[in-house]
């Protein structure tokens, strides 16, 4: 039996390959996933380890906060003399490390993508310094820089060159004294480097007198734990001592979560495509194994049992599976690059030096791979080998009876509603993890729907194409019955599409209510007339910034606000809040009050915070409640609710405090954005280019905007990031392509006698490709209307928690419709092969088919 | 002479071949299915084509439709010679002068009966001349099943709906291929005194193919051929005759 289960797939070589190229793309997301991420956490690896050569211990404070990005601010400097004078220590020294010094390019604008730190590092005793200089040497003076070499290069930065750069203190210029890699790393991953004098860091960062951290080499008789533990001892509680390697690991616990979240979210779209796969190869088995099912009739009679006729096809399965998941494995080897450079394209620098490919890789995308195959191969199997032989042996044996027909309704009903029942539940917290079971939710939406659209296909093939029947006349009435005669078959290929149309519309929609609500929360919060903030849209910039602001003239007021994060006992999640200037910021910003007004916001006592509605009902705080915030420097405050406000699109986060406390969380020097109100009578935009001009020469890092281009620049954000969210579902979308063509390559082939009658009586080969042409379409359309609606139904879903946030959904009628007119597109491209293929049929082979 | 059998020469032919020969296959392995055959089909006739398996008469009636081109040999179908002809131009000879017969499959599964008589014309664009098709339609005798599907209907009725799909547009020759075959006495006899009512009542030229005397005899006139040769060329009077035209004896 195993040799008729191989003779098949040889003898059906295109179909193998369609089928085949359903699970590699899948398989090649999987594989590429990992492949990328451990190639990015290997490559962070050995950054951290090369910077922390000879290095056998580090002084840092003391984490007190969980931060998205794991930083830490600085400490006094004092704590290095008690370092000094720890057993053990050899050598110490005092550094900053600053991930926001920016090198300033000839356009002054800051260097460096979205995401990607700037760093800025103080000079050290030789023996810590990582660096190796390519040209020059190590900055001897205050007015000296060494710059990394991808930045020298990708400017054209030469030795002797004036660069400047920007941190917190206003931007000054240095004489290029060095070029430098770090060891064998000539790539950060679009970060750049500039080292200074440990006073000029220091000075630039805003970190008189304090230090990132101290770096320590023991003596010859102390081990770093040794060294550590006596540290530890004698060091005040602020900050921690950890092993150089310690620190390494720590440094990447800090990328893994986010190298974590970037897996969890390409294997997302991965096992999307993967359940698109699937889809497919259920189709191409139920449909190959129902053409086959007096073959099977006949070697049954000849006394194959039915677990053996099982197992051909099974063993079919496996061999796809296996071949399709090997060649998935190789492809994800090239997908990983693409992917990044996907990242790259938006921004996203990651390094990636080298391919990773961990033994965990390989055995997941084989497994995977070959399992969906087998599992997606199983049913038809079953269901073909249940019709007794004899029935088998006469033609046109149905697989389905009325009662399964029923059966099977029903249970699409029941998927259905479960797969909602279970989408709202994780949604409003009742199951959790909330993610996950709206992802199972999904699922089980999908598979619900896919088995109720047999069902739907005659009715939606009908209304589908009678226009074509009407505009194409004859070619366009056959592509329909073709479409509706085996609806199960046309139900399944449609609905493969209709998968990964239901998530980009669902996507498109969210996005467009996303958009819009942050819009209105513009509109209504930021009533600023001028938005300041740093050029990448996200980073801080100096607070110094607001002074410069203030003394242009047409100014009336400027605001600061700090958007940072710290913990609030008793509660969980990120812990963002904003500090704002309380005299100036009821000018500025109109919060949508619940209970209290802008007067409380003008008057806010450095104890006081106004809060979120949503985050005080969930925390139990209301007016006049305490709660205890703990800040990244481990201070604890007390504060008083003595207000509550609905914030809509999360711009102040759980509570807003007054900035008196700016020093305590870590923020002094910092600002998010600065908010500029005009004097009456004075031109926005001469006001707009005079900031640009006056303080963006000092402050090269800020970006002043108004509050039309600053909806326009998120909205680009949300664009950039829907980029990259479409280009990963496209891949879903042309494995559910690849089921299209398949399917009509199959269909053709059943029907060669029908096309030969028709070819023998007068039909052309053009209107034989357009009965092929239009049946895909017809399909491709049946896919895309239910994906459109299932899109606006998970929309509708997911915005329902939002919705007392105040999330609007709004429905992008034009992305909408043009999504059916890519489907229609997608339909015609899919035909191609296969309408190629029915009009080249010999006529006189056609008809003598059996 | 009998004025309705062969004057290969008369000017009344609407299907005129010379020199057929077609080959199959090269080498040792291959075959003349045709082998020097010139024929003439004289406007509404109905001629059959008889022969053993493997005589050549579907090829010669394959060749002579333009569903397969000869390796040597020129037709004419209503004036037109076909071996210029290239796919495009043969498909729209084919549905505008040629009307098909099959043994199976004639219709298409899809459509109802009274789209499959219209196909051809529909796919040309064209609108049925109402009168031709309620006169056809009566003659097949099919009022009450036209909106059936082929599934529902019985093998004979099958086969009428194509005779009338091959009659509607009025085609130079109508070729039929065994359209008996597959049918009962009864359904047989109906088929056939369908192609006879098209030849006499409606002056259709009608070629065909069949290895059924019986069959044969409804015709004016029988080829039979042999090894790709035609053998015998005589008018057809009854079963009885035609079969001693298949004989051996009668053949060599």
């Amino acid at each position: 039996m195993s040799a008729v289960a191989l003779r098949n797939l040889a003898a059906r070589k295109l179909r193998t390959l369609l089928t085949s190229l359903a699970i590699v793309l899948g398989v090649m997301m999987v594989a590429g996933t990992y492949i990328l991420t451990d190639t990015i956490d290997s490559s962070f690896e050995r950054i951290f380890t090369q910077s922390n050569q000879g290095v056998d211990a580090v002084v840092k404070t003391k984490q007190a906060v969980e931060t998205d990005d794991g930083t830490v601010p600085p400490f006094d400097a004092s704590v290095l003399h008690r370092v000094e004078r720890s057993p053990g220590v050899a050598v110490a020294a005092g550094v900053i490390a600053d991930p926001q010094v920016s090198i300033i390019d000839s356009d002054g604008e800051p260097i460096g993508g979205m995401g990607a730190p700037s760093f800025g590092f103080s000079t050290g005793p030789e023996r810590f310094d990582p660096l190796t200089y390519v040209e020059g040497g190590p900055p001897q003076a205050d007015a000296e820089i060494v710059i990394d070499k991808a930045t020298a290069d990708a400017e054209g930065f030469e030795l002797g060159d004036a660069i400047e750069v920007a941190g917190k203190a206003e931007a000054s210029e240095y004489e290029l004294a060095g070029i430098a890699t770090l060891g064998e790393v000539d790539s950060f991953g679009g970060a750049t480097l500039a080292l200074l004098t440990l006073p000029e860091a220091q000075r630039i960062t805003g970190k008189r007198g304090q230090f990132d951290q101290i770096t320590i080499a023991a003596d010859e008789q102390t081990t770093p734990e040794q060294l550590t533990a006596s540290l530890s001892d004698s060091l005040p509680k602020t900050v921690q001592a950890e092993t150089g390697e310690e620190d390494v690991q720590s440094q990447r616990e800090d990328i893994g979560v986010f190298l974590g979240f970037l897996q969890t979210a390409l294997l997302v779209f991965a096992g999307v495509a993967l359940f698109v796969a699937a889809f497919l190869i259920f189709n191409t088995f139920s449909i190959t194994v129902a053409q086959r099912t007096r073959e099977f009739a006949m070697l049954r009679t000849l006394g194959a049992g039915r677990r053996q006729i099982i197992a051909a096809v099974v063993l079919e399965a496996l061999v796809i599976g296996l071949l399709a998941s090997v060649l998935g494995l190789a492809a994800g080897i090239g997908f990983s690059p693409a992917v990044g450079a996907l990242f790259g394209g938006v921004g996203i620098d990651l390094p990636t030096s080298g391919t990773i490919i961990e033994l965990r890789t390989v055995i997941v995308s084989l497994v995977i791979g070959t399992a969906i195959a087998v599992l997606s191969a199983l049913l038809p199997a079953l269901r073909a080998t249940r019709v007794p032989p004899v029935q088998g042996l006469r033609e046109g044996a149905v697989l389905e009876t009325p009662r399964e027909r029923g059966r099977r309704n029903v249970a699409g009903v029941v998927l259905s509603a479960l797969g909602l029942a279970a989408m709202l539940l994780g949604l409003f917290g009742v199951l959790s993890p909330g993610e996950l079971w709206l992802g199972i939710g999904a699922i089980a939406v999908f598979i619900g729907v896919a088995l109720l659209s047999p069902r739907l296909v005659t009715p939606m093939a009908s209304v589908i194409g009678r226009p074509l029947e009407r505009l194409r006349g004859i070619p366009g009435r056959i592509a329909r019955e073709n479409a509706i005669r085996n609806p199960g078959r046309t139900a399944v290929t449609a609905a493969a599409l209709m998968i990964g149309l239901a998530l980009v519309s669902f996507v498109a929609i969210f996005a467009s209510g996303l958009r819009s609500s942050i819009e209105g929360a513009i509109d209504k919060t930021i009533v600023g007339d001028l938005f300041i903030a740093n050029s990448d849209g996200f980073s801080d910039i100096p607070v110094g910034v607001t002074d410069a602001v203030a003394e242009i003239d047409g100014v009336a007021t400027v605001s600061p606000t700090r958007y940072t994060q710290n913990e609030v006992e008793g509660t969980e999640g990120g812990g963002y809040l904003t500090l704002v200037d309380p005299e100036t910021a009821p000018d500025v910003l109109t919060l949508d009050w619940e209970q209290g007004s802008q007067e409380v916001l003008g008057e806010l006592g450095a104890s006081e915070a106004v809060i979120d509605e949503k985050w005080g009902t969930d925390n139990g705080f209301s007016v006049g409640d305490e709660f205890t915030a703990r800040t990244v420097s481990g201070e604890e405050l007390e504060l008083t609710v003595s207000g509550t406000f609905t914030d809509t699109t999360d711009y102040i986060g759980d509570y807003a405090a007054s900035d008196a406390n700016a020093a305590a969380y870590g923020e002094e020097r910092n600002a998010t954005s600065v908010l500029v109100n005009l004097a009456a009578g004075s031109d926005a935009a001469a006001v707009r280019s005079e900031i640009e001009a006056a303080v963006g020469e000092r402050f090269p890092t800020i970006e002043t905007q108004d509050q039309q281009q600053l909806k326009d620049s998120i909205g680009e954000q949300l664009n950039t990031l829907l980029g990259v969210v479409y280009a990963l579902l496209f891949l879903a979308v042309i494995v559910s392509l690849f089921g299209i063509v398949n399917t009509l390559a199959l269909s053709i082939h059943e029907r060669t006698r029908e096309l030969g009658l028709l070819r023998a009586v007068g039909t052309s080969r053009s209107q034989v490709r357009r009965i092929v042409r239009y049946e895909a379409v017809i399909t491709a359309l049946i896919g895309a209307v239910l994906g459109l609606a299932l899109g606006v139904v998970f929309a509708v879903v997911v915005s329902r928690p939002l919705a007392d946030e105040g999330f609007v959904l709004s429905i992008p009628v034009p992305t909408l419709i043009a999504l059916l007119a890519l489907a229609v597109l997608a339909g015609v491209l899919a035909a191609i092969g296969p309408a190629r293929r029915a009009s080249r049929l010999d006529v006189l082979q056609a008809l003598s088919y059996e | 002479m009998n004025p309705l059998s062969a004057d290969h020469t008369n000017s009344a032919a609407i299907v005129s071949a010379r020199g057929l020969r077609r080959d199959f296959g090269e080498g040792e392995a291959a075959v003349r299915a045709l082998d020097d055959v010139s024929v003439d089909l004289p406007k509404g006739r109905f001629t059959a084509i008889m022969g053993p398996s493997g005589s050549g008469k579907s090829t010669l009636m394959h060749v002579l439709a333009g569903l397969d081109r000869p390796t040597a040999g020129t037709i004419t179908i209503d004036g037109t010679e076909l071996g210029p002809l290239n796919d495009a131009e043969l498909t729209r000879l084919r549905r505008d002068k040629l009307g098909f017969v099959f043994q199976f499959f004639n219709l298409l599964p899809v459509l109802t009966a009274e789209e499959n008589i219209l196909l051809p014309l529909k796919l040309a664009g064209r609108e049925a001349d109402q009168e031709r098709k309620s006169t056809l339609i009566d003659a097949v005798g099919l009022g009450d099943r036209l909106s059936h599907r082929p599934a529902e209907l019985s093998g004979g009725q099958q086969q009428r709906v194509a005779i009338a799909r091959a009659l509607l547009s009025e085609p130079a020759v109508v070729f039929a291929d065994e359209p008996t075959g597959n049918l009962d006495t009864t359904s047989s006899g109906e088929v056939l005194a369908l192609l006879r009512r098209a030849v006499d009542e409606f002056g259709q030229t009608v070629a065909m193919v069949t290895h059924d005397p019986q069959a044969a005899a409804s015709a004016d006139r029988v080829l039979v051929l042999v090894d790709g040769r035609i053998v015998s060329d005589e008018p057809a009077r009854d079963a009885d005759q035609v079969q001693s035209l298949m004989r051996p004896s009668a053949i060599s």
